[in-house]
């Protein structure tokens, strides 16, 4: 723990509350308190997609189950989605870039990156919304069946987290323009950062379980006492 | 300079040797609206909560007063309904967890050495969210539609087929905003420990009251996204008509049964995948209160401290894997059963671990029964009558016999008011000192403990028997010659004894608060930081940081020169059990702490640092309050572009969304 090492560590990196300041006393792990809480958060989290994830997966084939059309196997697009999946995953690229950009100081590249990322961000979002509309109209709704139920639902969780995102970014984008992000607050563009990337791989998760996986296979009723506990594992394990 | 910066029984601020940092008007209302000091938020959310417990307890004797006798009309049953979900959701969500959390709060920064948790204002977001959440459930009397479906409000009882009214809205959209508040100051207490820890405190030398907080908080982030998304899903089958948990709708114009595809029991899984790691979370502070009380008061160091942290952290993985327990006469069939009923049994080894550490440290040492001690000895031998009925309950048989019966309800509340609110009462003598520089009474502490054992047992022991002879939970009423009369009775009584119990603590505190004994920084000759300053601590808590080289530091300090004369025993970082050696601690190294203590003497040259009042966390959790309370209260209602949301919840958003820019642009000291 405290070796003499450690503790010269934690003193040179004493970042503390919400704004850095130097006066901080040290941490006792060394790292920022804003940055193990966004980790902590980032479990948490976890644990929401991990809940709906599983729910999706308890309720996936129910509709055909119950012969409930739309089907998700005729009416999910996967090139479609594979494309916009593809420039949610490109933005990820382009949040490290904004990052490295801000600890080399250059706040050109900063702005350039940070822009790009919330443009990718709001692609995504645009093709979510079409997606939504397109399958509104061909009759799948939330009320339709368990499919437009728990798909909607885990989907839209999602969007509203990359929602939330692009937000963040604009705002940081913003402070940048008026001057307010220096070089040594490089933490606060890698918070926005860690989220970032997290909303990115629970999407590579979800598109995944959602789209990929092709739904024939899960053709008989599934009521076997160990469906849920599967699915929930099944859920979970997939975080990972 | 020794290894605590303060040594004990130097008065108060005299032995300072800094500038007290300027602080402005730190008395009045406002102040107290605006607080981010860990020590105001951990008296508001003690004050908040007791005053929840008082309500629950209300709840409670109206419970007990219908069922003195048969066929007893003093509340309808619907109501009745009401008092039972709300007497469960009050007790468990606005009092026994919060008072956990005003211990946290108030005690964690003292015992880990800092000036104040790692977010401020976090922690006082927490307490208001925390406020509005209370509000949101209490505000359901108002309306006439408090919840009335159980505290674990299984569907299909609470969908809108069965319960067309607001009582179940109020009830999720309460308990979701109640979350927010428990991650968050979760989220704020694990960085609190794992990063403001005094240099030299290493893990394993933190006080036991400490890990047993760092568990708890892991064990919130972790479980209550499960009943988040659980209550989500409710709400939309409630508001949106998706049909998470309904299986079957009847409907009206084919006058067909219609298969909808979902499923009950979904919602049983997620409700106790968080639920029963609720159960930890509501008894591991006790048992975290209990290890600090009975060292103190055995003259001992806690007996098998590292075994103690293991089993600690073992009960809270294992608390994970046992939630089919709840649901075994749901017909998952023997195999999950077999499976859970070994896990469930499984917990029992490390609580019993604790038991058999808690004796031991009391084996041979000078018992001093102080309130405090009290309580304490009270939890370790009601807390094992409470577990020893859970194990019978691990058993699928014997749960199919005991399941929603009387039985259980004596069960939990062994572990729950024999568990949980003995050790809360304790901590209360404990920190009374330190919260308010007075002493308790002892004499009345000493009536008010054994009224409270005596009637808690006369209360629930006779639920037992109640279970036995087949009176089922949440029933309002039973028949004339079930024979089941005369348990009731002696339960109601005991009940009514229970509550006068805590009129005497209440006058206790009133007048002990004016006349009690000052108590000084170390009333009891306490092990740990928190008595190595002045009683109440000054807003800054420490002048010095201090620097830890021993896990019973103050002990160590006070008594490392009687050397060999078996108080301040040599610390061993090695954790062995019968002789074999399963862990090592590392040494920390002793130039490193000098140098630690060096840099905490030249920081004293500066004015200590301390975040500054705030109002945006009390914005931002007022945009949450508004946002559910329209959700509950949907209209009127404004379209904005194709969205038709309630004024209420439009409102909140935008309060909201003001509330963390405000915040997030502030300066934070």
């Amino acid at each position: 723990m405290a070796t003499a090492v450690e503790l010269e560590r934690a003193h040179g990196a004493g970042h503390g509350d919400d704004h850095g300041h130097a006066d901080h006393p040290p941490t006792s792990t060394g790292l920022d308190h804003r940055k193990l809480l966004m980790w902590a958060f980032l479990a948490s989290d976890c644990m929401f997609f991990g809940s709906l994830i599983a729910t999706y997966m308890i309720y996936r084939g129910r509709a055909e189950d119950l012969g409930f059309a739309p089907f998700p196997s005729e009416i999910l697009d996967i090139p479609y989605t594979s494309l916009s999946a593809f420039v949610l995953l490109m933005s990820s690229l382009t949040m490290v870039l904004a990052l490295a950009a801000i600890q080399k100081g250059d706040h050109r590249g900063l702005r350039i990156w940070l822009a790009a990322t919330a443009l990718l961000g709001a692609i995504f979002l645009g093709g979510q919304y079409f997606e939504f509309t397109e399958f509104y109209h061909e009759g799948l709704s939330l009320q339709t069946n368990m499919f437009g139920a728990s798909f909607f639902v885990l989907t839209g969780f999602h969007g509203a987290h990359v929602t939330i995102g692009v937000i963040w970014l604009l705002t940081l984008l913003f402070l940048s323009l008026r001057g307010g992000v220096k070089q040594e607050d490089s933490l606060d563009v890698e918070l926005a950062g860690l989220y970032w990337h997290f909303v990115d791989i629970v999407w590579i998760v979800i598109f995944t379980l959602v789209y990929l996986i092709p739904y024939d296979e899960v053709t008989e009723t599934q009521t076997g006492a160990f469906t849920y506990l599967a699915g929930i594992l099944r859920g979970v394990a997939s975080i990972f | 300079m020794a290894s605590v910066a303060q040594p004990a029984g130097h008065a108060g601020p005299a032995t300072q040797t800094v500038a007290r940092p300027a602080t402005k008007k730190n008395i009045g209302f406002w102040s107290w609206i605006t607080t981010v000091d860990h020590k105001r938020i951990g008296l508001l959310y003690g004050i908040t909560a007791f005053a929840y417990l008082l309500i629950g307890g209300i709840e409670a004797l109206v419970i007990r007063s219908q069922l003195i006798a048969p066929n007893n009309d003093l509340v309808s049953l619907e109501k009745y309904n009401q008092f039972f979900t709300m007497h469960g959701t009050t007790m468990i969500f606005l009092a026994v967890m919060p008072l956990s959390s005003a211990f946290f709060n108030f005690i964690i920064p003292l015992q880990i050495g800092a000036r104040d948790v790692a977010f401020p204002r976090l922690n006082a977001f927490s307490y208001w969210v925390f406020f509005f959440g209370g509000l949101i459930l209490s505000l359901s009397w108002l309306a006439n539609a408090a919840p009335n479906q159980g505290w674990y409000g299984y569907a299909p009882l609470t969908e809108k087929g069965f319960n067309i009214g607001r009582n179940v809205d109020f009830w999720a959209l309460g308990l979701q905003v109640l979350g927010i508040a428990s991650i968050a100051a979760s989220l704020n207490f694990i960085i609190t420990i794992l990063n403001m820890r005094a240099p030299g405190m290493t893990l394993m030398r933190m006080p036991l009251f400490t890990w047993t907080t760092l568990i708890t908080s892991i064990l919130i982030v972790m479980a209550f996204p499960a009943i988040t998304i659980a209550l989500a899903l409710l709400s939309f089958d409630r508001f949106a008509g998706t049909s998470f948990y309904i299986p079957y709708i009847y409907d009206e114009a084919t006058r067909q049964v219609v298969a909808r595809g979902g499923d009950p029991l979904l919602w049983q899984h997620l409700f106790w995948i968080f639920g029963h790691p609720e159960v930890y979370i509501l008894i591991l502070p006790a048992f975290g209160i209990v290890s600090e009380i009975i060292p103190v008061f055995s003259r001992k160091p806690l007996f098998g401290y590292a075994v103690m942290v293991y089993a600690t952290a073992t009960i809270a993985f294992l608390g994970f894997g046992v939630w089919v327990h709840h649901m075994f006469t749901t017909g998952l069939g023997p195999t999950p059963n077999a499976v859970f009923a070994a896990s469930t049994m499984l917990i029992a080894v490390p609580t019993g671990v604790k038991i058999l550490n808690w004796t031991s440290t009391m084996w041979g040492g000078q018992l001093n029964f102080t309130t405090p001690m009290l309580f304490s000895t009270a939890l370790v031998s009601q807390f094992v009558i409470g577990g020893i009925s859970g194990v019978m309950h691990g058993s699928p048989p014997i749960d199919s016999q005991h399941n929603d019966s009387y039985f259980v309800v004596a069960h939990f509340h062994y572990v729950l008011f024999g568990g949980s609110i003995f050790a809360l009462l304790a901590g209360t003598y404990y920190w009374f000192p330190k919260f308010s520089g007075r002493m308790l009474d002892e004499r009345l502490g000493k009536w008010h403990f054994w009224v409270t054992f005596a009637a808690f047992n006369i209360t629930f022991f006779p639920m037992h028997f109640l279970g036995l002879e087949g009176m089922p939970r949440r029933y309002g009423t039973y028949g004339e010659g079930s024979g089941l009369q005369l348990w009731h009775v002696v339960s109601s009584v005991g009940s009514y004894l229970l509550g006068f119990s805590f009129l005497i603590f209440m006058y206790n505190v009133a007048v002990s608060l004016q006349r009690g004994k000052k108590a000084g920084n170390d009333p009891w000759d306490g092990a740990t930081l928190e008595w190595t300053i002045p009683s109440p601590p000054p807003v800054y808590n420490f002048a010095t940081v201090p620097v830890v080289r021993h896990r019973d530091p103050l002990w160590e300090e006070k008594y490392a020169k009687y050397e060999g004369e078996g108080h301040a025993e040599e610390e061993t970082l090695e954790t062995t059990i019968a002789g074999i050696k399963i862990g090592e601690g590392q040494v920390p190294d002793e130039d490193a702490l000098e140098q630690a203590e060096r840099r905490a003497a030249a920081d004293d040259e500066h004015n200590i640092h301390l975040p500054n009042p705030s109002y945006w966390p009390l914005v931002t959790a007022l945009g949450v309050f508004l946002a559910a309370f329209g959700l509950i209260f949907s209209y009127p209602r404004i379209p904005i572009g194709a969205l038709d949301l309630p004024l209420y919840t439009a409102a909140g958003l935008l309060v909201l969304v003001a509330g963390v820019y405000g915040w997030s642009l502030e300066p934070a000291s």
